[in-house]
């Protein structure tokens, strides 16, 4: 296994890890999320490309500054060692959090099309399990993994293929047809969809060809807003405004659409194949945990800590509160996550004024 | 005689007491009395008497030219000598103690292979004598850079193993972690070299075997010209190629004698085989346990009615006929060849007609679970057919869990195992990983042969 503290991820690792852990429910429910703006939605995932590349470059620009550490050991650094540490733990938590939120979201979604007699607790377990196990292999191990994934996943594009024979291309015109409010809702609720890069921030200490990073990153996201276009522009053809808005999950049902004479419902293999999706980007996530753990606990290579973390997300999942309460949290997080992306800007404003004190 | 060679005598004698068949026989020559020592079950009459009994008698030179001197005080070299086959001559008036090799143990002649029997191709395989197979490549491969280094393992048995590469082109970095491997072995056991390859394999928990096995000459010379490493042991049939990947496991050599066009559409068959025999069944129980929807209403229909009558949920169906199967299969493996086919034909028609009627199986589980069956010993490595219905298992369980959903999750671990496991310290999961682009012209897909001209990426040859 990959626990080696080196360099570990090449060129491939790097588009894939950027390009998987983008893809994880958001994109089930993006046209959803973006439906404040109808039909003129298509185009949004784009203009999240182009935020997610400039926010990349102030992350990767950071990043080059500090090229042996990642933002726990940054924040430490440029905030001092107390507010380092301290906002290192919102970070945990935060990520602990948006874990439990992706795995809780998509277990809702299984419980509600695939296992609908049955309680999600066992599922969950085993999905922890599985996540524990491939967490434990380092992040090179998730960096395979997530290739492997894409690779076996990209075949689902072809089940929209009746979706697009039966949308109707005109639902793409008028273009430009919204309110700065729709505008900024859209924005709001759809940038969810594609958070994920930012954790370059915690990997790329682990990049063998960090000059590159920007680009090979740049194109994983690019990959994955390509994805995203492609799903919204399809939603966009086959459902009505009315659908857009109201039908949670609509990409699912773009699978639908059309039907094999031995196959009805390929949603459900579809969405029982989205674990796999799932898993990638869940895992990155879990790894940045743990490493954050790491550091505040100044130990290395135990695997105690994915336990305990793997306990409560497990905890956070089945707790005994309301749904509504959940989504509130999930949702905080997500915002939460709006403000990492920000994050290293602030933390190069920090940088600059510092720069004679941190140079070491 | 004088004192030293009695005591020598003495202690051999104590060495290999009650050890009835070594031999001491007096013989009188020209250069007086000889007596001479030897295995008589490693040594055939005809032998000693051509290269023993009649030079003693008449041409002493002859002796003394095909001899080694052996020192009469190495008590435990000589017996070593004894147990290799050799055998040792005493002259009594010179004290000179000397060796013939007269080895010539009983050994089969080399047959046909029955486990990876070819149509096109040639049609020897190995035995179980370590010098035959090395002739068989050595005659295939007339290089000198092919190069074959002898040890021994074994506390006890004393095996002689061989390691064989092409000097110029193997990675000289495996070599040394291969050595090395061997070296740390401390097992007294060894009856096949499955048991070695065991000890020396990265991650022996795993379900796959990490090496490739075979029993086939040219098989090993293939390999051997790209840049692998071959292990072969005295007495075991078997040789080990490392390091391999997970889907060499699929490649037969008769893909090299077919045409570009055959060749692909049975290494796809084999290789997709893999997948859908550990998915047909479980997606069975998946389909009628967890999601009947998925199928369209006439299959349902269809499958309810052969279904029925049976009174068990899908999974404890299908664990009872594949389980039904494996005993078959192992049954049939063990018994002799005539009462095997007795248990064969029994067993079809017993499940085949007997169970569906009686109520105990459905009649569309039993076409799927044959056909799983039949797919599983596509892979011309015996182990991974083995490995395949073991995962197969852990597919059907994880199906009756949690449905597809399950199956899935198993799906998520198969991968990321086979990803992370390794053959000889290199990946498992080529082409995937190390990527090599050339080693897409012999993957699923083998192309024409005049385009594979490049070495693996897996075997890391100097050679490119």
């Amino acid at each position: 296994m990959n626990t080696t503290n080196g360099k570990v991820l090449n060129r491939y690792h790097v588009i894939f890890l950027a390009q998987s852990i983008m893809i994880g429910t958001g994109i089930l429910s993006l046209p959803q999320k973006l439906s404040s703006m109808g039909y003129t939605q298509t185009f949004m995932p784009l203009l999240f490309g182009v935020i997610a590349s400039l926010t990349l470059f102030a992350m990767v620009w950071l990043c080059s500054k500090f090229p042996n550490d990642d933002l726990f050991r940054m924040n430490e650094i440029l905030l001092g060692k107390w507010l380092g540490k301290f906002i290192n733990i919102l970070i945990i938590i935060q990520f602990i959090v948006f874990s439990a939120g992706i795995i809780s979201n998509y277990m809702h979604l299984i419980q509600s099309t695939a296992l609908q007699e049955q309680t999600i607790t066992l599922p969950v377990l085993c999905f922890l399990l599985l996540l524990i196990y491939i967490v434990s292999g380092g992040i090179k191990s998730i960096a395979r993994f997530c290739m492997m994934t894409f690779f076996i996943t990209i075949g689902v594009i072809y089940f929209t293929r009746w979706a697009i024979e039966k949308g109707d291309p005109s639902h793409f015109l008028p273009l430009f047809n919204f309110t700065p409010n729709e505008f900024y809702e859209a924005l709001k609720q759809g940038y969810f969809s594609i958070l994920g890069y930012e954790l370059i921030l915690f990997y790329f200490p682990y990049i063998i060809d960090q000059k590159k990073a920007f680009r090979h990153s740049l194109i994983g996201i690019w990959i994955s807003i390509f994805l995203c276009f492609i799903t919204t522009a399809i939603s966009v053809m086959y459902y009505s405004e009315w659908q857009l808005k109201n039908v949670e999950f609509s990409v699912l049902n773009l699978f639908k659409a059309g039907e094999f004479t031995f196959i009805e419902r390929i949603d459900i293999i579809g969405i029982t194949l989205w674990v796999l999706l799932i898993l990638s980007s869940v895992t990155a996530y879990v790894w940045c945990a743990k490493r954050g753990v790491d550091t505040l606990l100044k130990k290395k290579k135990q695997n105690y800590q994915l336990y305990i973390i793997a306990f409560i997300i497990f905890i956070i999942i089945k707790m005994p509160f309301s749904r509504e309460f959940q989504e509130k949290l999930f949702m905080a997080s997500n915002y939460m996550g709006y403000l990492l992306v920000i994050w290293p800007v602030f933390l190069i404003l920090i940088y600059i004024i510092r720069k004679k004190q941190v140079q070491v | 005689m004088n004192e030293i060679p009695e005591q020598i005598v003495a202690k051999l004698k104590q060495e290999i007491n009650e050890v009835d068949d070594v031999k001491l026989k007096m013989i009188a020559t020209e250069e007086g009395d000889v007596t001479v020592i030897y295995f008589s079950s490693l040594i055939e009459k005809m032998t000693l008497q051509t290269m023993v009994t009649i030079p003693l008698a008449n041409n002493l030179k002859q002796i003394h030219q095909m001899a080694q001197y052996v020192d009469p005080k190495d008590v435990q070299g000589v017996v070593k000598k004894l147990n290799a086959g050799q055998t040792l001559l005493f002259f009594h008036e010179t004290n000179a103690l000397l060796s013939v090799d007269t080895y010539s143990a009983p050994t089969r002649a080399i047959t046909d292979t029955e486990t990876e029997s070819t149509v096109i191709g040639p049609q020897d395989a190995f035995t179980e004598s370590l010098e035959t197979n090395i002739s068989l490549v050595r005659r295939r491969i007339q290089s000198s850079m092919l190069k074959n280094e002898n040890r021994i393992v074994g506390s006890e048995a004393n095996i002689k193993i061989s390691i064989m590469y092409m000097d110029n082109i193997v990675s000289h970095e495996n070599l040394d972690d291969l050595r090395n491997r061997i070296d740390q072995v401390e097992y007294p056991l060894f009856t096949d070299i499955s048991v070695l390859k065991q000890l020396i394999e990265d991650n022996p928990l795993s379900p796959f075997p990490q090496y490739y096995m075979t029993v086939r000459p040219d098989s090993i010379c293939r390999y051997l010209l790209d840049g692998r490493i071959v292990v072969f042991m005295d007495n075991s049939q078997l040789a080990i190629v490392c390091p391999t990947s997970f889907f060499e496991m699929f490649v037969s050599i008769e893909d090299y004698y077919n045409r570009w066009t055959t060749a692909s559409l049975l290494r796809m068959l084999r290789f997709f085989g893999f997948f859908l025999t550990i998915i047909i069944t479980p997606m069975y129980i998946s389909a009628l346990t967890f999601h009947p929807e998925i199928l369209p209403y006439e299959l349902l229909l269809n499958l309810q009615e052969s279904r029925s009558k049976v009174p068990f949920p899908p999974l404890i169906e299908v664990l009872f006929i594949e389980l039904i199967i494996e005993v078959l299969r192992e049954a049939g493996s063990r018994m002799p060849a005539k009462v095997g086919q007795t248990i064969g034909i029994v067993g079809g028609i017993v499940i085949g007609t007997a169970a569906v009627e009686a109520g105990l199986l459905s009649n569309i589980l039993i076409v799927l679970v044959a056909t799983s069956a039949l797919l599983s010993f596509l892979p011309p490595i015996f182990l991974m057919s083995n490995t395949s219905r073991f995962i197969r298992y852990i597919f059907i369980l994880s199906a009756g869990l949690f449905g597809l959903f399950g199956q899935m999750l198993a799906f998520a671990w198969l991968i990321h195992h086979l990803l992370s496991l390794k053959s000889l310290g290199t990946h498992y999961m080529t082409p995937a990983i190390p990527r090599k682009p050339t080693d897409l012209l012999d993957s699923v897909i083998r192309f024409p042969t005049k385009y594979l001209r490049n070495k693996s990426g897996i075997s890391k040859a100097q050679k490119k």
